[in-house]
């Protein structure tokens, strides 16, 4: 059985883990650096190091983190394997305020900086709000009619981003398009504070519905039987993993198959509790995404690929290794 | 005898102009093991989640331990009422112990994570069903009889001192449908809990129930001691097969014989 010590043993060694992952990761780059002039502040090692590559991988860390975390959270309250932290709108609401702020200029000057963040961020949570009360007010919390809102409104808003991609000129296109494919880059600290704080905060919330979102599984009836405020649960795990997805995709574009296939992953190996899926799950999503995002600015150097671009190709065979391993003894997938 | 669970004047139709169940009065007193039966369509297990606040009446209150249900939170009612469900399956693979587990919720603390004190009972529900020595086999791996048993088992580490069943022994072969019904006998001797159970068997609910709750269609009721109830004459009544009734070893049964003539 899980006990608490046996988890926190367990999460403290993933994340000595994570932390190794990372520091190695902020080693590798286009530029050589020494490990031994990294701490000598007068060194340009150390600003590569602490200024550019540092930000960056926790950057990733985060979003990895918050990805694959949502990733759990929304396969369970929508009980489908399939689920992952878009699937109810965020991407292509976050793709539409990005592609507004591009179109109409208000961001377009400076790309990686706040108006095209904060456009993001208020697409896709305005999207996502705008599917849970479509899903709501047709059939209460019923998951079907939900998935379906995500998927009719992922459509239609994915319509209006191709509309105005044909009526954009080609440079804003351009601009816009590495943001969809989910492109990781270097962000202020304050902006990496805060991001942080929120990202860890929400996870650390969800740990806390954890153990009821398990009961799901068995469906609603079952859960209120056993004793669970289905509605408020459901509610709050939504509402929680929405924001943060939304905080991680206004920082990093559209990173996909994070959030899809490092909880399948990890759910192969440690099996489907949530208390222990949840924080495992979000310490190996910020794994995956700190190597990834290290190969997209290394492997074609000096120039960069979208992070996307690797999640999905990395990401895919991997899965498929593990589910050919792991599956004969769970029958659920087979 | 104190009534432990108690319906008053309950109606409910899932149709607002179509009634299923129209004032149906009953009580069931601590420690009884009372049967539900009827044909097809007429409301077993419809009234099962009106009595545990699953669903809401139209008219009319269900009283647990004199107090309305529909006062009590959700996690309020799963400590006092346990519901085995008929077909279960999750999303996920979780195995046996872990299911079982899944009892303790409304006991636990904010972080959701079991004492000791949990621990202990859900060893005991795995050890009484026999689903100990599979606790860690995934629950899709087990056949229909060892199922029923380990969601027996979460009901009993649910701790609660009424227990619901809805058709235990549906799908089940005869060895294990009399062992499902001595397990819930067991239950209810040792553990002193109230069963309610709704069965097509009325073979088994005569052997084993105190009391039998009769629906029959349309909107209409019996209910009193299982040898009152459990008459050839009634059966025939509510479920219009002619009936054969003799007694073995001072065990009445039952056997269909034929359709009436004019169907």
């Amino acid at each position: 059985m899980l006990t608490i010590r046996k988890l926190v043993f367990e999460v403290i060694i993933g994340l000595v883990i994570l932390a190794a992952v990372m520091l190695a990761c902020a080693m590798f780059g286009s530029q050589d650096i020494s490990f031994a002039d990294v701490f000598d502040a007068d060194t340009t090692d150390y600003q590569i190091f602490f200024k550019l590559r540092l930000p960056r991988v926790v950057l990733a860390g985060l979003v990895g983190a918050a990805l694959a975390g949502c990733g759990v959270i929304l396969q369970a309250i929508l009980r489908n394997p399939l689920a992952d932290p878009y699937i109810l709108g965020v991407s292509s609401g976050a793709g539409l305020g990005v592609m507004l702020a591009v179109i109409t200029g208000i961001g377009y000057n400076f790309l990686a900086g706040s108006a095209v963040t904060v456009c993001a961020f208020v697409g896709a949570l305005g999207t996502v709000w705008l599917v849970w009360i479509i899903g709501y007010f047709t059939s209460g919390t019923q998951t079907t009619s939900l998935l379906l809102a995500g998927v009719v409104v992922n459509a239609f808003f994915s319509a209006l981003i191709m509309f105005l991609t044909s009526i954009a000129q080609s440079h804003q296109v351009y601009s816009t398009i590495f943001w969809l494919m989910g492109n990781i880059t270097e962000k202020p600290s304050p902006v990496l504070y805060s991001a942080g704080f929120l990202i860890i905060a929400g996870i650390v919330l969800l740990f806390i519905v954890s153990q009821r979102l398990n009961l799901l599984a068995f469906g609603r009836k079952q859960a209120q039987s056993l004793g669970v405020n289905i509605t408020r649960v459901q509610f709050f795990a939504f509402a929680v993993s929405a924001f943060i997805t939304a905080v991680a995709v206004s920082l990093s574009g559209l990173i996909g198959f994070v959030g899809l296939i490092v909880p399948h992953a990890v759910r192969l190996i440690v099996g489907p509790d949530h208390r222990r899926l949840l924080p495992l799950s979000a310490i190996a999503g910020a794994g995956f995404l700190v190597i990834s995002d290290t190969i997209s600015r290394t492997i074609v150097a000096p120039s960069q690929l979208p992070v996307g671009v690797i999640t999905a190709i990395a990401g895919g065979p991997f899965f498929l290794i593990l589910l050919a391993r792991y599956s004969r003894k769970v029958s659920w997938y087979k | 005898m104190k009534q432990v669970i108690k319906a008053e004047n309950l109606s409910f139709g899932y149709e607002p102009d179509q009634l299923l169940l129209e004032n149906l009065e009953f009580a069931a007193e601590d420690g009884e093991f009372l049967a539900v039966a009827g044909p097809n369509g007429v409301g077993k297990s419809t009234l099962l989640h009106l009595l545990c606040g699953l669903l809401r009446p139209a008219s009319g209150k269900v009283r647990v331990f004199g107090e309305d249900i529909t006062s009590l939170s959700r996690r309020n009612i799963a400590r006092k009422i346990a519901i085995v469900e008929q077909n279960l399956s999750a999303v996920f693979e979780y195995t046996v112990e872990q299911t079982v587990s899944m009892a303790r919720t409304a006991w636990l603390g904010t972080l959701g994570f079991e004492s000791e004190k949990d621990l202990q009972i859900i060893r005991d529900a795995l050890e009484m069903t026999g689903t100990a020595r599979f606790a860690d086999r995934p629950l899709g791996s087990l056949s229909g009889g060892e199922r029923q048993r380990v969601f027996i088992a979460r009901a009993i580490a649910q701790d609660t001192p009424i227990l619901f069943l809805d058709e235990p022994t549906s799908f089940l072969d005869l060895k294990h449908q009399l062992g499902i019904y001595e397990l819930l006998k067991r239950i209810q001797r040792e553990r002193g809990k109230t069963l309610i159970t709704v069965t097509h068997d009325i073979n088994l609910a005569c052997r084993y129930s105190d009391k039998v709750l009769l629906l029959a269609d349309p909107l209409s009721w019996y209910i009193g001691r299982t040898k009152d109830i459990l008459t050839s004459e009634l059966l025939e009544k509510v479920f219009a097969v002619k009936m054969f009734s003799a007694e073995l070893e001072n065990q009445r049964f039952f056997l269909p014989l034929k359709l009436p003539e004019d169907r």
